[in-house]
């Protein structure tokens, strides 16, 4: 009798089994000994004959029932359920010829029910096809040893029938005799047959009527197909010939008995696996844009999966919970960018390394674009130096700013930039996948999440905290370090154009956030841009996959209003502006030379060494810090999330900056366009303070932040936060939101608006309610 | 020796970056089917074409072990009538199918999907639920 693995040994359970294993051969062992001696003699010896095959069969039928594995599902690996358990939802409907299935997550062996297959609780099993359980023979009756359960049934019957009637016969023959020996035990034995006889007909009869309508006990019993269709029904012959001549299924447990098939690992030969890898042919993908989930937590596995295959349609969902679109997006998102994440740490080269700088197209048409970027968004540098038009097509807003940046590397004069800008965008929307940056601000909010959309999002996975605007920062910087030392230039070119230089993808994202500091305040798209970029950044950065889709990057692009438009700026402040980056550039170099630990983030970092990432970021350290701490705002801590791992210090820092944004998040979506602006113009007129306060970035990417996330919020609660996620995914499971926490970051109560004095709450998509600070 | 050993080195070299899971297909009942959709986790590391050519050979090759056909009758009164002795002795049609799977899966793994940083599992492993597929991390900079 298979049980489960860990479970005591409990004596109770085997007594049905031993009393019907006792009955059934001590009464028929009796009926041999004592009635078929006379049966043979009276009437035939095939009448013996008969009864033994009869019992032989019973018999057969009866231990195969009682030792076979009856189609239990192995526990599934913790790879495969990592995201489940906390964000899954309770059901997931899949469709089965034309008719909805519901599918139940199992929470003891952790993934979801397939159809026709329920938990037992006796065996703590997954059962495919369960039947039901059987006491009698302590085993439960499922997809691999129903057939024997079935002619055990029939089998039964047909013998204590003959057994019934032939001892009635001897006892019919013997009546004068009763007392003796041999008519009392037949007496006997026709008690007991005649005892079980309704119970055990009744049963059978029950059963053939399950195999002519292709039903379960468990089906039949709770009533799932009451005045419905059965979608599992072959017809009464097919389901008759599919329980009967059905080639016994494979069982995966070599625990169990008549389990013939196991993996005989001496056969399986072990595979090398090792790097270089072959890669496709990506010509056609090379720009993809990774949009980071901001702060999505690691084990995306699952969701990645599901998400994966979501693909297939709602119908036949057999991964994506049942949630919101948006949800479903930011579920996305977060996953690719926990992925992204965590490949980020796993350095992985195979995306462009630059970082490219994701515009959100901010959902409000006047709010200034935030340049988003996404960790896998390398803004498809393609090989010409526009990548860094990366930057530049986010920087529709940022236009001045990132055109300074990425444009051109080396090229870069700040007014430069800012025509070009629009050249740049351009010229990356040639390329094909190159961030919808290109977009270029004034396209409408939708055209740069169109112009990404068909390019493939490449995950940058150093780019992780880089949101867009540091990424366009970068790019200013990057153009500032051209300036200032050519060296840099070809690295933030390299970086920029070539998709595989694993490295550059590092530090772009870095140099724009740095940058982003420098330029403090009045950048205001730029600081606007950078606490989001970081965290955006860091989303994008932690997804190393490519796979980000252009969907999530458009969700992304909307979410991300930017915050500051150069072309907004006056010539004059962003002169100035740049004098300031150059200074901080400058610093930055000092500083800069120092960390590059970050292994796969550092390479960018390192890449960039030129640009003192010390100064930009908020508690001094280098890119990588400043990565997740201003995109993490932006990003409504969901990119902060994500980073904190990374980096402790910037993980306050940036905590602190999540709260900042959400409280005001709602500003961004009550203002529109212009409201966001306004907040976004006045850092950037604020007097310019050369050093990179930390004070100044939190305040500033605050506001940005805010605004950012008071739209991310809105359009995409999500995204944002796991726990959003949680929550919009509810399905009769418990709100995720704690699970926020195992970012690392502040998680969610660090989400939850804390600085900003009016605290408003806004119900975002999927129901979930954000405080907002207004 | 040196040879495990050297290889063992170059397994240990390729870190496991993340996993997919391809889900079964249900739209057509309860019979062994995998999804062919393309994931998205793989784009940029293996063509679709092959992608799909792989799992639609393996739902081919369970639609096999699964059919119900004169082979499988036979087999089924074989057993009756020895009282099910004769699978102490004969592999079922199922089983010897599921080690031309294994053999399929085998050969895939070493000529398609290691090389590309991939690894198939056999679903069997997982109780023909789904189909694992480990992405293994590429840090040969400038591999595309």
């Amino acid at each position: 009798m298979p049980s489960s693995v860990g479970n005591t040994f409990k004596p109770t359970k085997f007594i049905p089994v031993s009393t019907a294993a006792c009955l059934l051969v001590g009464s028929t062992t009796l009926f041999f000994a004592f009635t078929c001696p006379w049966l043979s003699n009276a009437i035939s010896p095939a009448v013996p004959l008969y009864h033994g095959v009869v019992f032989l069969f019973v018999l057969a039928n009866f231990s195969m029932a009682t030792f076979m594995d009856p189609g239990v599902f192995p526990r599934a690996s913790e790879d495969e359920d990592k995201d489940d358990d906390f964000r899954a939802p309770l059901y997931k409907n899949v469709e089965v010829k034309g008719v909805q299935v519901r599918m139940k997550w199992c929470s003891t062996c952790h993934f979801y029910r397939p159809p026709r297959c329920s938990h037992c609780s006796v065996c703590d099993n997954c059962v495919e096809d369960f039947d039901h359980h059987c006491p009698w023979v302590n085993n439960c009756i499922g997809r691999r040893n129903y057939r024997y359960f079935f002619l055990f049934l029939l089998s039964l019957s047909v013998h204590m029938v003959g057994v019934f009637s032939f001892g009635l016969l001897f006892v019919l023959h013997h009546l004068e005799t009763l007392s003796a020996l041999h008519t009392t035990v037949t007496l006997v034995v026709m008690c007991i047959a005649g005892l079980f006889f309704i119970p055990v007909m009744g049963l059978t009869g029950f059963h053939m009527v399950l195999v002519a309508r292709g039903r379960t006990t468990n089906e039949q019993v709770t009533g799932k197909f009451r005045g419905g269709v059965n979608p599992f029904t072959r017809g009464c012959c097919g389901n008759v010939k599919h329980v009967l001549c059905s080639p016994l299924a494979p069982s995966s447990n070599a625990l169990l008995c008549f389990c013939r098939y196991m993996v005989d690992p001496k056969k399986k030969l072990a595979i090398p696996i090792k790097p270089p890898f072959l890669r496709p042919a990506l010509s056609d993908r090379n720009v993809t844009v990774k949009l980071s989930d901001n702060g999505v937590h690691g084990s995306i596995l699952r969701t990645k999966s599901k998400i994966s295959l979501d693909g297939l349609g709602e119908k036949n969902t057999d991964t994506q919970p049942p949630l919101p679109p948006k949800a479903e997006r930011h579920n996305q998102l977060q996953s690719q960018l926990t992925s992204s994440e965590e490949s980020s740490i796993s350095s992985k080269p195979t995306n462009p390394p630059t970082p490219a700088v994701y515009r959100y197209r901010p959902s409000f048409g006047t709010i200034p674009k935030v340049h988003y970027h996404a960790t896998g968004e390398k803004i498809m540098m393609s090989e010409d130096s526009k990548s860094s038009a990366i930057l530049e097509e986010r920087g529709h807003d940022y236009r001045s700013e990132p055109n300074l940046d990425l444009p051109d590397y080396g090229t870069a004069p700040l007014h430069r930039t800012f025509q070009s800008s629009p050249f740049q965008l351009d010229s990356i929307s040639t390329t094909p996948r190159s961030l919808s940056l290109k977009q270029g601000g004034h396209r409408p909010e939708h055209s740069p999440l169109g112009g990404r959309k068909p390019d493939p999002v490449i995950s940058t996975p150093h780019r992780g905290v880089f949101s867009p605007g540091t990424l366009s920062n970068r790019n200013g910087s990057l153009s500032y370090d051209s300036l200032l030392t050519p060296s840099i230039a070809p690295s933030a070119g390299e970086c920029a154009t070539h998709p595989g230089v694993p490295t550059m993808g590092f530090h772009s994202p870095f140099l724009p956030t740095k940058m982003c500091h420098v330029r403090g305040p009045e950048l205001q798209g730029q600081t606007i841009v950078s606490p989001y970029s970081p965290v955006r950044t860091g989303l994008i950065y932690g997804r190393h996959s490519p796979h980000l889709r252009e969907r999530e990057q458009e969700r992304e692009r909307e979410r991300d209003p930017s915050p500051v438009r150069y072309d907004n700026l006056s010539k004059t402040i962003m002169a100035s502006i740049q004098e300031r980056k150059e200074m901080e550039a400058r610093e930055k170099l000092i500083n800069r030379h120092g960390p590059g630990n970050y292994a796969n983030d550092s390479g960018v970092f390192d890449g960039c060494s030129r640009v003192p990432p010390g100064p930009c970021y908020p508690d001094g350290q280098r890119g990588p810090g400043s990565r997740g701490y201003g995109s993490r705002d932006n990003l409504i801590g969901v990119g902060l999330v994500g980073y904190t791992p990374r980096t402790p210090v910037l993980r306050s820092a940036a905590s602190s900056l999540v709260r900042a944004p959400r409280t005001s998040t709602t500003s961004l979506h009550t203002d529109a366009g212009g409201g966001g602006n306004l907040q976004y113009r006045s850092p950037a007129h604020q007097p310019h303070h050369s050093p990179i306060a930390v004070p100044r970035s939190p305040s500033y990417s605050h506001q940005k932040v805010s605004f950012i996330s008071s739209r991310e919020r809105a359009e995409s609660p999500h995204l944002g936060t796991r726990e959003d996620l949680g929550q919009g995914k509810v399905n009769g499971q418990p709100q995720g939101q704690a699970r926020d926490c195992h970012l690392g970051a502040p998680s969610g109560t660090a989400l939850s608006p804390s600085r900003h004095t009016n605290v408003k709450k806004v119900t975002g998509v999927g129901g979930t309610t954000y405080e907002i600070s207004v | 020796m040196a040879e495990t050993h050297s290889l063992q080195d170059l397994r240990q070299q390729a870190a496991i970056a993340s996993k997919v899971f391809i889900q079964r297909d249900y739209t057509s009942g309860t019979i062994c089917k995998f999804q062919t959709k393309f994931p998205t986790e793989l784009e940029a590391r293996i063509e679709k074409q092959q992608f799909e050519e792989t799992i639609q050979t393996l739902n081919n090759l369970y639609a096999e072990a699964e059919k119900l056909g004169g082979k499988s009758y036979l087999e089924g009164c074989l057993a009756c009538l020895t009282a099910y002795t004769i699978f102490l002795c004969m592999e079922t049609h199922y089983e010897k199918v599921l080690k031309k799977i294994a053999k399929y899966i085998q050969e895939q793994n070493e000529k398609v999907y290691a090389p590309l940083g991939l690894l198939l599992t056999d679903p069997i492993e997982r109780g023909l639920r789904v189909v694992e597929i480990t992405i293994f991390e590429d840090r040969s900079i400038g591999s595309r």
